[in-house]
């Protein structure tokens, strides 16, 4: 149960102000922080030092990050959440320009994908900009559109700017999931703006069938040897992720390593640091692919205590955004909570290989700095959210 | 603040919650099925990609002569190998090991420098110098000790023993026919390790101990052994021979004690050409030559319609093979050669046995028998005058074998052969036996039964003529020749018999008696007198044949000889490749046996 600390500011006189502030979020999420590192350390000492000849190499770095990280966010969560609302539009433009950066000077590659960016010495990747930038302008947006929203035409237009973002995102970066998320947290937020149901039920139907087809079309395609070299690298991960083994050499090998982890670890696990698949056979064993280390090592135990915690940070979100003072601050909470959602959902998806193979971190513990830090500052905007509930309207 | 959010917004949010909370639900379930309905499934799979197999060789038996003289016998030597991402200081890996084992910088800085998990720098290091090397403890360098086949007696027994490849299997010899008793079965270790490879220390091993191989007890006695092959090179180096075979065995049994071949090779450096073999190699090549610019010669002046086709030539590496075999090459059992006169011995057994002959019988020997339309020699030019049939095995009248050959026949004569086993390998347990080259049964008229009467025309091995013999004055029983007794494993336990049953009877024991009195005489009053031991009784025959094909001028002389002659012990055969000088039998093989008799029979008696 999360608890409701009075703070007490400026003693009883002033109690009809006394406000809120969310601890067991906040501490929820710092446990995160600090069990992700030491699965970072885990997962990675193996191949930094041999790579970089320190096994600490990924530690330090992300521990860097998260100590910037909870700066950002303490500072964030000080600052009033209406501050954001006037930086909507350049939010927006910002998000969007600094997309194409990467494909100038500026930009670098890693892993194969050109999808960082350095600026005055920090690395960072435009589409987790672009998350936070997103929701933001987004709520901004719904609150100015007030009941237009409920027409067709309004849901529309609430759609292009998240659309062109995430098109942007996709196709300069080639960073399909990143669009999937950034669109995916669009979508919750004028879910929950909106009062109908039907035209998302629609949208939900029509989103699975037609995932449904396309998966149906690629392995017709690939009944036909010549026609499936033609299908590109995601038509064979969405062959590999239907049939790993068969494609244990190439794109199947991730997941399949990714489950070998996972199904080894039993109830209980091998025990912290005991995990053998982290020993160069699991590629991004301290990235994308955490979760399947933390079920070798943890157990069936350590992977539910994982997804609880997520959950509890979700639901700590929830009450914020019910709880919060007007809609715009109940949407930047939404936007948090969807991202976050989204994010656990798709990487715990893609390590038991529920769905096809695609590079989604696991909020809070993933090796990432960008990631953890644009993490850290948007926890920091739900509690300034959470800051402004006064106690008296619970 | 007065514009509090709308109760739908609110509920959406709760939907959204709940809607989570489902799909984590339903990710929970899919963990539940993957760690613990699949886990079994998946841990195997994954434990199949950790665990390498490391194999620990077994030793391998030894062979131990008949009175437990280790002939075969391993020796622990060491492989080096370097495990690159060990090492920590490279130059000084570098420098150590190629000061320590003698290679070159740059062979050894290739290998260290290569990335791999484990890079093999040297094997077969004497076990002193790994041990130095392993107490030097750099990391990185890794010492494995190994077994390694050694003979303590470097060329003895070498064609017989044989030698081991590199994966511990039987190239040649004994070696190869008792593999599967001397190898034993390969332990593993099973360790895991990570992704490139390299074992985990802390992890535990499963260990499958090796099952070492069986100790194998043969036959061969190391000092007559050792004593024959000193005579055999005695000869050849007298005589100048090109090769000499000797085989002693037991008659009773079958039991070889000794089986030389010279030149022998040494079995710890067996892809070494011996300079005796180079040598005799280099003499069979001038004379192929001179062979073959005679026939030139001879061709010259006609229209040769054929041409002679040249021979494609050899790689270095073919010819090297070629001549490894060679110098490999068992001439008691692989080569086959025309017997001659030994061969005697099987024609008198054979018009014994069907009753053709009787010792009364009396023969006349004017210096030649006409055959058909065939004139056929006697050695002895003027003739043996008459004599009867003990004076004619004496005196190795061909005329009189003739005649006995000829009063068998030939469907009898081919039967006898049959039935004594000649035209079947002998079935020693030693490795490509050759065959017996013999005219069909058929195409045998009266000339080609004169010539196989006394031992022409047909090729068979020594160890089939010296096992015949046996055969032939041990009782008459077929024997079979080996040299495996028994395998016994390491407390000295015997696992497993390799006695011979003895065969069967192949003729009657009153002609074996005769056979071992006729031989018996051509020792003591004919052609081996040169075999003559005071104060034993000895039986045996000379032979002299010509080097195939006739005409070379090159003889083998050739000598059986058995003792004591009325219930032979031991038996033993000697065989001189192409002699210099004199190349009589009688002359030069005889003696070779009386030699080897005056040690070996005071040596069984012990």
């Amino acid at each position: 149960m999360a608890t409701r600390f009075r703070t007490v500011q400026g003693g009883a006189r002033q109690s009809n102000n006394e406000t809120y502030f969310d601890y067991s979020l906040l501490f929820t999420v710092l446990f995160l922080i600090g069990f992700g590192l030491m699965m970072i350390y885990s997962s990675s000492s193996y191949k930094a030092n041999l790579d970089y000849d320190d096994s600490a190499y990924f530690l330090k770095k992300q521990l860097q990050a998260a100590v910037l990280g909870i700066a950002g966010m303490i500072i964030v969560s000080r600052i009033p959440y209406h501050f954001w609302e006037k930086l909507a539009v350049p939010a927006y433009i910002v998000s969007a320009a600094l997309i194409p950066l990467v494909l100038t000077p500026l930009g670098y590659s890693s892993h194969g994908a050109r999808r960082w960016i350095r600026i005055l010495g920090i690395s960072l990747q435009p589409a987790e900009v672009a998350k936070l930038g997103m929701v933001i302008f987004l709520a901004c947006l719904v609150c100015k559109m007030g009941r237009r929203i409920r027409s067709t035409k309004g849901l529309i237009a609430l759609m292009i700017p998240p659309g062109v973002i995430a098109v942007m995102v996709w196709k300069i970066t080639q960073n399909m999931s990143s669009a999937i998320i950034i669109l995916g947290i669009a979508m919750l937020m004028i879910f929950v703006a909106s009062p109908d149901y039907k035209r998302f039920i629609v949208m939900a139907i029509l989103g699975i069938s037609g995932a449904a087809l396309i998966v149906f079309a690629i392995v017709k395609v690939a009944e036909s040897p010549e026609l499936t070299e033609k299908l590109g690298f995601r038509g064979l991960r969405i062959l590999a992720w239907l049939n790993p083994e068969a494609y244990a050499d190439d794109k199947g090998f991730q997941t399949l390593q990714a489950l070998y982890a996972i199904g080894s670890g039993g109830i209980f696990g091998k025990g912290l640091g005991e995990s053998i698949q982290k020993l160069g056979f699991l590629p991004e064993a301290q990235n994308d692919m955490i979760f399947s280390i933390i079920c070798e090592e943890l157990g069936l135990f350590g992977a539910v205590a994982v997804i609880l915690l997520f959950l509890l940070l979700i639901w700590r979100c929830m009450i914020i955004a019910n709880n919060a003072p007007d809609l715009f601050g109940a949407l930047l909470v939404v936007g948090v909570m969807g991202h976050l959602a989204i994010q656990v959902i798709l990487n715990i998806a893609v390590c038991t290989s529920v769905i096809p193979n695609t590079g989604i971190s696991l909020p809070f513990i993933s090796y990432g700095g960008s990631s953890v830090m644009f993490l850290l500052v948007e926890i920091g905007i739900v509690l300034n959210v959470g800051r402004s509930i006064r106690l008296k309207d619970l | 603040m007065s514009n509090k959010n709308k109760t739908y917004n609110r509920k959406k949010v709760v939907v959204l919650f709940f809607f989570c909370a489902v799909t984590f639900f339903l990710l929970f379930v899919r963990l539940i099925d993957l760690m613990i309905f699949q886990s079994g499934y998946y841990t195997d799979k994954s434990t199949q990609l950790h665990e390498r197999e490391r194999s620990i060789k077994a030793a391998r038996g030894r062979i131990l002569d008949r009175n437990g003289i280790v002939l075969a016998d391993n020796k622990t030597v060491c492989t080096i190998s370097v495990i690159h991402s060990q090492i920590e200081d490279k130059e000084a890996v570098i420098s150590f090991l190629s000061r320590k084992l003698e290679l070159s910088e740059d062979f050894v800085r290739k290998r260290v420098e290569k990335y791999s998990s484990m890079e093999r720098i040297r094997s077969n290091v004497p076990k002193e110098l790994g041990d130095e090397i392993r107490e030097a403890d750099l990391p990185g360098v890794k010492v494995d000790e190994d077994y390694k086949r050694y003979y303590p007696y470097d060329a003895l027994a070498s064609k017989v023993l044989g030698f081991t490849g590199g994966d511990n299997q039987g190239i040649i010899g004994l070696e190869v026919i008792y593999d599967e008793v001397l190898s034993g079965e390969e332990g593993t270790i099973l360790t895991l390790t990570d992704a490139a490879g390299i074992e985990l220390e802390a992890a535990s091993e499963h260990r499958k101990e090796p099952v070492p191989g069986n100790d194998l007890v043969i036959s061969m006695d190391y000092n007559i052994q050792s004593y024959a092959t000193q005579l055999a090179k005695q000869v050849m180096a007298t005589k100048e021979a090109d090769r000499v075979s000797l085989i002693v065995m037991n008659p009773q049994n079958g039991e070889i004690m000794a089986m030389v071949d010279v030149p022998e090779f040494n079995l710890n450096e067996p892809y070494t050409l011996t300079p005796e073999y180079e040598a005799l190699r280099a003499k069979e090549e001038a004379r192929k030559q001179a062979a073959k610019e005679a026939k030139a010669a001879r061709n010259a002046g006609e229209e040769s319609a054929e041409e002679t086709e040249p021979e494609k030539p050899k790689s270095e590496e073919e010819l090297r093979q070629e001549k490894l075999n060679g110098m490999w090459r068992n001439g008691c059992i692989n080569d086959t050669y025309e017997p001659g006169s030994t061969f005697k011995v099987i024609t008198a057994a054979a018009a014994l046995e069907t009753g053709c002959v009787t010792l009364s019988d009396t023969f006349s020997c004017p210096g030649f028998i006409v055959v058909d339309d065939r004139r056929i020699r006697c050695h002895k030019v003027g003739g043996h005058g008459a004599e009867d049939f003990t004076k004619g095995i004496c005196n190795s009248c061909n005329p009189v074998f003739v005649t006995l050959g000829l009063r068998v026949g030939a469907d009898r004569y081919y039967d006898c052969l049959k039935q004594f086993g000649l035209l079947e390998r002998t079935g020693v347990d030693l490795p490509g036996e050759a065959g017996t080259i013999m005219h069909q049964k058929d195409a045998i008229g009266n000339v080609e039964l004169a010539t196989m009467s006394f031992g022409q025309s047909f090729q068979i091995t020594p160890l089939q003529l010296a096992t015949t013999v046996s055969s032939l004055v041990n009782g008459g029983r077929r024997i079979t020749p080996h040299l495996a007794v028994k395998a016994v494993d390491e407390k000295g336990t015997q696992v497993e018999s390799f006695e011979k049953q003895s065969g069967r009877q192949i003729v009657s024991e009153e002609t074996s008696e005769t056979m071992q009195m006729l031989l018996e005489k051509v020792v003591s009053e004919g052609g081996g007198s040169k075999a003559q031991i005071e104060g034993y009784s000895i039986g045996g025959k000379t032979a002299t044949s010509q080097t195939l094909p006739r005409g070379s001028g090159r003889y083998i002389a050739s000598f059986v000889g058995f003792s004591p002659a009325d219930d032979p012990e031991v038996l033993a055969l000697v065989v001189i490749h192409s002699p210099q000088g004199t190349y009589y039998g009688g002359q030069i093989a005889a003696p070779v046996i009386r030699q080897l008799f005056e040690n070996v029979l005071p040596y069984l008696e012990k």
